[in-house]
């Protein structure tokens, strides 16, 4: 006898600060699997009531899976966490969605109904593994023109857009990075980093530190700053070190788990996986991705993009979401995107992202109980999308949150079946 | 080796201070000079930093390693080992007089001074991941002497601290580990590794919000009995012939009436006598070569070893019955034993695989790892399984005609094998092997083995065999093919001495209690019976025929090797126990300064680190050259110290 097909929740998810990568960032020294250990540690901390040994799967992303980020990592940092022999866990590689394609790929054992509960996140130390380093292109590619080349570089595929867009300039791409150092250094005042980032201590070359902030954050940041900087990636070209996400080392872990287990352990979840959606688009232009995926994820669900009360895209590029704004019909300025900043002002650590995204999310739902449906989206390397639809869930063993919203909300905990 | 730093950093209102050398977990963090300049500076930034709490903690793996032992050759004078103990103490005193708590946090490594330096500190937290812990300073013929013997008895008290700084040191330097030193109460927390410095952050926060409960002090007044208990077995390890342990165990004994700063003036007063004393410079001699230059394969070419995928082994008796267990153990490659008779082999077979299951019974192996080795080890009375042997040890009955037919049979039945002996004094190219390989009794203890090179072993043996060592935990150290090599040849002039005082009237004990005054680890009449007086008396014929004026027959050792134990006296002339003891110093050092004429090692170093590793002999004896040296015995007989010998000697 099968079990049955069960709705997926998303409990709680933290992230390491996120450094510079290279030998000035600050985690420069301390190992990318540790990092996802404090990561999977401490949202096991702040959720006592899930016992170890319930974990069904552990599901770690990360783009390099060599060195420090190999041994097939979700098995590998389940061990160094401490978790038991028995808890089984595997690695996954979208590039920047790693995360996002762990939490789906956990999402799928636990709407089969082969999990109750599944960790998942991601690490990337982009300092110990920066991108592409041990890739080993098909030369195909190239000779049968499958990709242009400016695909397997990001920034160059982020100056496509701005060709392909070419009422999206430059002033507009700094604007809206000014924007989000802004946004980003009210969140580090207000409660939503405090609450979703967990200080590590890490070893240095000036002794030990911790690392509490994340090293892409600058408050000083004018518009006038922003106006000269260099464009690496072409001559006279658009995208800076100021409108784009810096190289980053970082990890996350999420914790999702079933109906069933919400109810067994009292674990409290902030959000039901509504659906979700990737996508594939012309590689060089890598970040229309979430476009498809985003107009995909709606149509499964049946709604428009005006009853989603909640954004949270990353942001490798500033043009790169305002593609998404401009193709979707969303002002870059409008108050559901990006409340707390993005990667711009925090980085981006690859495989790690997304569960950043979910949490800053399910912080907002909490913050705002009137919103209902929140989207967490991310463009891909070599032309991908993925977008995942929320819904915030009100259950009666969460405070001060109102019941009725969810579609199959646990009416009450229910002892456990034979004590 | 890069210098140790000490370097500060804030998080909020905790200081958070890293020791550290910029080198990864292979080069252990030491305190020497450089180390206490950086401390001085960090420290003054403590005391006048707005700071509610400190953490002290290591690099990954070291938390301290213990004061710079390649500074202590160069404090030759008193003054400057009490200025030494001053230095530290006034240093750590001052973290220990900190308005504020402070935390050390011991991640790994903590040794000597790093444990002082924790003790200094208000609390500790220590992780399950720690290994190495302890006080080495009295195996070192030291005391810790940076406040270690006043504030451990203070913390954990008198009988812990005596077990920690006095007899572990004595019982082979034994550690703790990090749960070991948490139950003894050396620590506030025991800590998982994976976050330890994070969790060690939070404590310190918490002792910073809600101060520390030093809960009760230790009960001092079982002391003077404590003392006496551990006085008197130190007195059966040592005989009285090293002082640290005595001074450690006064030192211990003065906190029941001691202040601190009493208490570290003491330290002081011993340190200086102690650290320019022979004992403790012979110890630290002895440290670096059993520690660092045995290790190195002095003397072994560098070429590629051989693979050795299968071991042969001649011989089922006990000691081919030990080395089976030994090479199946340490290599894991399948093992062949051969003797002539059937239930010879089959109890070796029987005795090895009970040991494997001895092993997973004790926790030492996995039941299925016992399992597996003891279904690759296998036994005949032909030499059919060792075709494809790669390599082959010998250890059968000490008779040179025997050893040569083996030998003979081995070159066609073991084509591709290297073929090595355990022989303990016959010649190895006499018998017809390649190379020899000595281990000594009780093989699973004794760190040593003589690798015996002939004129003939090529570069490429010499070098397999020597990994083969390696991989069996052994130390090897190379000889020539004299007899009996260095350690028996030792030993056994040592015995014509006191065998000779036997045959003179001393009696048993008077002669055992002699040589346990110089400390050596067993009386004559126990070595006796541990080598068998057979084989001692095998050893003894052997040398004879070679050396026999300085090696006379013993009537004797004749008596005990048949069975009989009966002494034959050939004269009245009892010595007393010093005499007894300088004569055998003498013998040992002649035999020593022939030893290094021969060439048979190229260094006295080699015969101090047999004697350490292969004798048990005593650190503070630095094997036994540099006692020789040291008392002036080299010098008076030789007319030089034998640590020159090395120079001189011919090749």
């Amino acid at each position: 006898m099968g079990r049955e097909r069960q709705e997926v929740f998303y409990v709680d998810g933290v992230r390491t600060a996120f450094g510079k990568a290279g030998p000035s960032g600050l985690f420069w020294r301390t190992r990318a699997d540790d990092m996802g250990v404090k990561a999977v540690r401490e949202v096991l901390r702040r959720n006592p009531q899930l016992p170890p040994d319930r974990i069904d799967d552990v599901v770690m992303a990360a783009t390099a899976q060599v060195g420090d980020q190999g041994l097939t990592l979700g098995r590998d940092v389940a061990l160094l966490a401490g978790l038991p022999d028995t808890v089984p866990g595997f690695a996954v590689d979208r590039m920047c969605a790693g995360a996002l394609t762990a939490v789906t790929a956990g999402a799928g054992e636990i709407a089969m109904g082969a999990a109750d509960v599944v960790l998942a996140g991601g690490v990337e130390h982009m300092g110990h593994h920066p991108m592409g380093a041990d890739v080993d292109f098909n030369p195909r590619f190239v000779s049968e023109r499958l990709v242009d080349t400016s695909a397997i570089t990001m920034g160059a595929t982020a100056e496509n857009l701005h060709d392909r867009f070419p009422e999206l300039t430059k002033e507009d791409a700094d604007r809206y990075a000014l924007r989000s150092q802004q946004k980003a250094t009210a969140a580090w005042q207000n409660g939503v980093m405090k609450e979703t980032v967990v200080p590590m201590a890490v070893f240095t070359d000036d002794g030990w530190q911790v690392a509490e902030r994340d090293q892409f954050l600058r408050p000083e940041t004018t518009l006038e700053g922003l106006a000269p900087l260099p464009t690496p990636f072409r001559l006279g070209g658009r995208v800076t070190a100021g409108n784009s996400a810096g190289l980053t080392d970082g990890a996350t872990a999420a914790i999702l788990c079933s109906q069933n287990a919400a109810e067994e352990f009292g674990l409290e979840p902030k959000m039901r996986l509504v659906g979700y959606a990737y996508a594939g688009v012309e590689p060089e232009l890598m970040g229309l991705g979430p476009v498809p995926a985003t107009r995909r994820v709606l149509e499964q669900a049946g709604l428009t993009l005006d009853q989603v009360d909640a954004f949270e895209l990353n942001e490798p590029f500033a043009v790169q979401v305002l593609t998404w704004c401009h193709e979707l019909g969303v002002a870059p300025d409008d108050e559901r995107l990006n409340p707390y900043g993005g990667a711009i002002a925090c980085g981006h650590p690859l495989a790690a992202t997304g569960v950043r995204l979910m949490a800053q999310l399910a912080y907002r739902f909490r913050q705002e109980p009137a919103r209902r449906f929140g989207l967490t989206a991310l463009c891909i390397g070599m032309g991908m999308g993925a977008a995942l639809l929320w819904e915030r869930t009100s259950h009666p063993w969460s405070a001060g949150a109102p019941a009725g919203q969810s579609p199959a909300p646990p009416a009450t905990a229910q002892e456990p079946e034979d004590g | 080796m890069a210098d140790t730093q000490f370097k500060l950093q804030r998080y909020g209102e905790l200081a958070l201070v890293t020791i550290d050398n910029g080198e990864d977990y292979t080069k252990p963090t030491v305190f020497g000079r450089a180390a206490f300049e950086s401390a001085q500076r960090v420290i003054a930034e403590l005391e006048e930093g707005d700071f509610k709490a400190a953490l002290i903690t290591g690099k990954p793996f070291i938390f301290g390693a213990g004061a710079d032992i390649d500074e202590f050759p160069k404090i030759s004078t008193r003054d400057a080992a009490i200025e030494g103990s001053r230095a530290g103490h006034d240093l750590f005193g001052r973290i220990r007089a900190l308005p504020y708590p402070t935390v050390a946090a011991i991640n790994g490594v903590c040794l000597g001074g790093g444990l002082e330096l924790a003790l200094h500190c208000t609390a500790r937290t220590i992780s399950t991941a720690v290994r190495h812990f302890g006080f080495p300073e009295v195996f070192l013929g030291l005391i810790p002497g940076w406040g270690g013997t006043q504030l451990a008895p203070r913390l954990v008290g008198p009988e812990t601290a005596i077990k920690v700084i006095v007899s572990n040191p004595l019982r082979q330097n034994r550690m703790l580990s990090g749960q070991e030193a948490f139950e003894l109460g050396f620590a506030d927390r025991l800590l998982e590794p994976a976050e330890f410095v994070d969790e060690s952050i939070a404590y310190a926060l918490e002792l910073a919000r809600n101060g520390h409960d030093r809960g009760q002090s230790p009960d001092m007044s079982a002391m003077d009995e404590l003392i006496r208990r551990a006085r008197s077995q130190v007195d059966d390890a040592v005989h009285g012939a090293t002082p640290a342990p005595y001074r450690a165990l006064d030192l211990i004994q003065g906190t029941a009436t001691w202040s601190v700063e009493e208490g570290y003036r003491a330290e002081e007063e011993a340190l200086g006598d102690l650290l320019p004393g022979p004992q403790t410079q012979a110890s630290i001699y002895a440290f670096d070569l059993v520690e660092r230059r045995a290790k190195r394969g002095v003397g072994i070419p560098k070429v590629e070893p051989r693979k050795v995928r299968k071991v042969g082994i001649a011989g089922a008796g006990l000691m081919a019955t030990q080395l089976a267990t030994l090479f199946l153990r340490r290599m894991e490659v399948p093992i062949v034993l051969r003797d002539l008779d059937q239930a010879i082999v089959d109890k070796a077979l029987q005795e090895i695989r009970g040991e494997l299951t001895g092993l997973a019974a004790r926790g030492r192996m996995s039941e299925q790892k016992a399992r597996f080795l003891g279904s690759i080890v296998s036994g005949a009375t032909t030499w059919d399984g060792f075709a494809d042997a790669d390599f082959v040890l010998e250890a059968i009955v000490e008779v040179m005609d025997v050893k040569q037919k083996v030998f003979a049979e081995l070159r066609q039945a073991a084509p591709k094998a290297i073929l090595a002996t355990n022989t303990s004094s016959l010649s190895v190219a006499e018998m017809g092997a390649d190379v020899g390989l000595h281990f000594f009794n009780p093989v699973a203890m004794l760190p040593l083995v003589e690798l015996i090179a002939t004129p003939d072993t090529s570069d490429e043996v010499l070098a397999t065999t020597y990994d083969v060592a390696k991989k069996l935990g052994k130390r090897a150290v190379v000889v020539k093919d004299a007899p009996a090599f260095v350690v028996n040849r030792v030993l056994t002039r040592m015995s014509t001495v006191t065998l000779d005082a036997l045959e003179h009237g001393n009696t048993v004990e008077e002669v055992d209690e002699a040589i346990l005054g110089l400390g050596l680890p067993m009386a004559p009449s126990f070595l006796l019976q541990m080598v068998g007086p057979r084989v001692a008396n095998h050893v003894l014929e052997t040398l004879h025929e070679a050396y026999p004026d300085r090696f006379p027959l013993s009537a004797t050792l004749a008596n005990y090797a048949a069975g009989k134990d009966e002494i034959v006296r050939s004269g009245d002339a009892r010595r007393s126990a010093e005499e007894i003891r300088q004569d055998a110093l003498e013998a040992i050092a002649d035999e020593v300064h022939h030893l290094l004429a021969e060439g048979v090692v190229a260094d006295a170093k080699d015969v101090d680190t047999c004697l350490l590793l292969g004798a048990g002999w005593p650190f503070f004896l630095g094997g036994v050259t540099k006692h020789l040296d040291q008392t002036g015995m080299s010098e008076r007989l030789f007319g030089r110290p034998l640590a020159d010998a090395a120079v001189t000697a011919p090749a």
